[in-house]
């Protein structure tokens, strides 16, 4: 048995029901003639093992309690946008939707990370048929949502890239070109945002 | 500051050497036109004085040679011509200044120094406004956050710092940001430039604000 116990079934119907629910908010924008909402969806549930791995770090005894209820983020979905006010029109959906609450929220794209990170953090309480780890059904699960823009992804690859090599010759200075880097993803994000709304402006 | 100094007058460019190396600068002294042009091609100068009546070459002659290469050093021509005309073909065939001999000593040293402090000037690249700061070497504003910025944003961003809480007009705008060869530069990059910066200025979560419709004028504000 794992640290998830009787639950690692449930989180990955859990994540699917939310996948689907994050798909239908697509689907009714498009149907309203709006542009899409994201590029693509991605999801996960976090491996046993690192899971219990993160449990030992904070701290937390490594039980199925503290993987479902210290830690929000066994399910994880990430939306990766086309532009930044993609991102705003997700997560005023989210706010509405009667699926999910919004626990927590943390905007690391108005408060970049000093390494030039960029994204959206959301933590939902999910609402779901299925029992949760406090014996209630319908059950609530936790899921974390991170909501960024394609160039943001793709720069928080190349990061995550030289977070795991560890034989780098000269971390500060590829470090110093990372940041830069961001920087320069985030003008071309806002100079791509600006020239949509001068597009639409026109319309 | 390195100086080209072209001057056939022995005694008077021993004295013009002595005096400005005395005063901490570098001087390569040369005694003919064809010299200063080879040197010019050579050397990087921060500035280059010529005297126009020269052998082999006038000061005249190397100055469009020297310009027509592409160099842009500053240059100071020396004379004993005082009539209108000959400052103004000096000028108009690219000099920066002018002196007349017999000149003081003292005159030209100062401008030396006008011209250096105007070189440092130019070299400090960061500029601070309000929660702002902008680092037009670097390319970057920062206030909350960072972000990059195009070399016209920087170069329009610095412009409407420097003349803060003033009505600037599309023509203004476009004059001082854009160059020459920029000829089909129109109203509309400076419409997209300042809404570029708008979002930009949004996005580090700065205070300060550029107001002003599509047409002009602009205004940046804290």
């Amino acid at each position: 048995m794992n640290i998830y116990g009787n639950y690692e079934q449930s989180l990955h119907k859990v994540m699917d029901q939310l996948l689907h629910n994050i798909q239908e908010l697509n689907e009714d924008e498009v149907n309203h003639h709006h542009p899409k909402l994201y590029e693509h969806l991605i999801s996960r549930v976090k491996t046993p093992a690192s899971m219990t791995e993160k449990c030992q770090r904070k701290g937390y005894p490594v039980t199925t309690e503290s993987a479902l209820r210290n830690c929000k983020d066994a399910i994880g979905v990430r939306i990766v946008c086309n532009f930044i006010d993609d991102i705003d029109r997700c997560l005023t959906l989210l706010r509405q939707s009667d699926w999910c609450d919004i626990v927590k929220e943390k905007d690391y794209i108005t408060n970049a990370k000093p390494n030039g990170y960029r994204s959206y953090h959301v933590i939902l309480n999910v609402t779901t048929p299925y029992k949760d780890v406090d014996g209630n059904v319908p059950g609530h699960y936790y899921a974390e949502i991170q909501l960024r823009t394609i160039a943001m992804d793709s720069w928080a690859s190349l990061e995550h890239e030289m977070k795991y090599k560890h034989h780098i010759k000269n971390p500060e200075r590829i470090g110093k070109e990372l940041k830069r880097c961001a920087d320069q993803l985030a003008s071309c994000d806002v100079q791509m945002q600006t020239i949509r709304q001068l597009i639409n402006e026109h319309d | 500051m390195r100086i080209l100094l072209a001057e056939d007058e022995e005694q008077l460019a021993r004295v013009l050497k002595l005096a400005m190396e005395k005063a901490g600068y570098t001087v390569d002294q040369v005694a003919d036109g064809q010299s200063a042009v080879d040197l010019a091609k050579e050397n990087a100068y921060d500035v280059m004085i010529l005297d126009i009546m020269m052998p082999v070459k006038t000061g005249l002659e190397a100055l469009k040679e020297i310009r027509a290469s592409g160099d842009r050093t500053h240059v100071m021509m020396l004379t004993a011509m005082a009539e209108v005309d000959d400052k103004v073909t000096g000028l108009d065939a690219g000099a920066d200044d002018y002196m007349t001999k017999p000149f003081s000593l003292k005159e030209l040293l100062a401008r030396l120094r006008s011209l250096e402090r105007r070189n440092d000037e130019l070299d400090k690249d960061i500029l601070q406004f309000g929660d702002l700061t902008v680092d037009t070497n670097e390319q970057t504003l920062v206030s909350n956050n960072s972000i990059s910025l195009t070399s016209k944003e920087a170069r329009l961003l610095q412009y409407m710092i420097l003349n803060a809480n003033k009505d600037l007009s599309v023509d203004d705008l476009l004059n001082h940001t854009w160059d020459d060869d920029d000829e089909s530069a129109d109203p509309d990059d400076v419409w997209f430039t300042v809404s570029y910066l708008r979002r930009k200025l949004e996005s580090v979560g700065s205070n300060v604000v550029i107001n002003g419709e599509k047409d002009g004028p602009f205004k940046i504000t804290e």
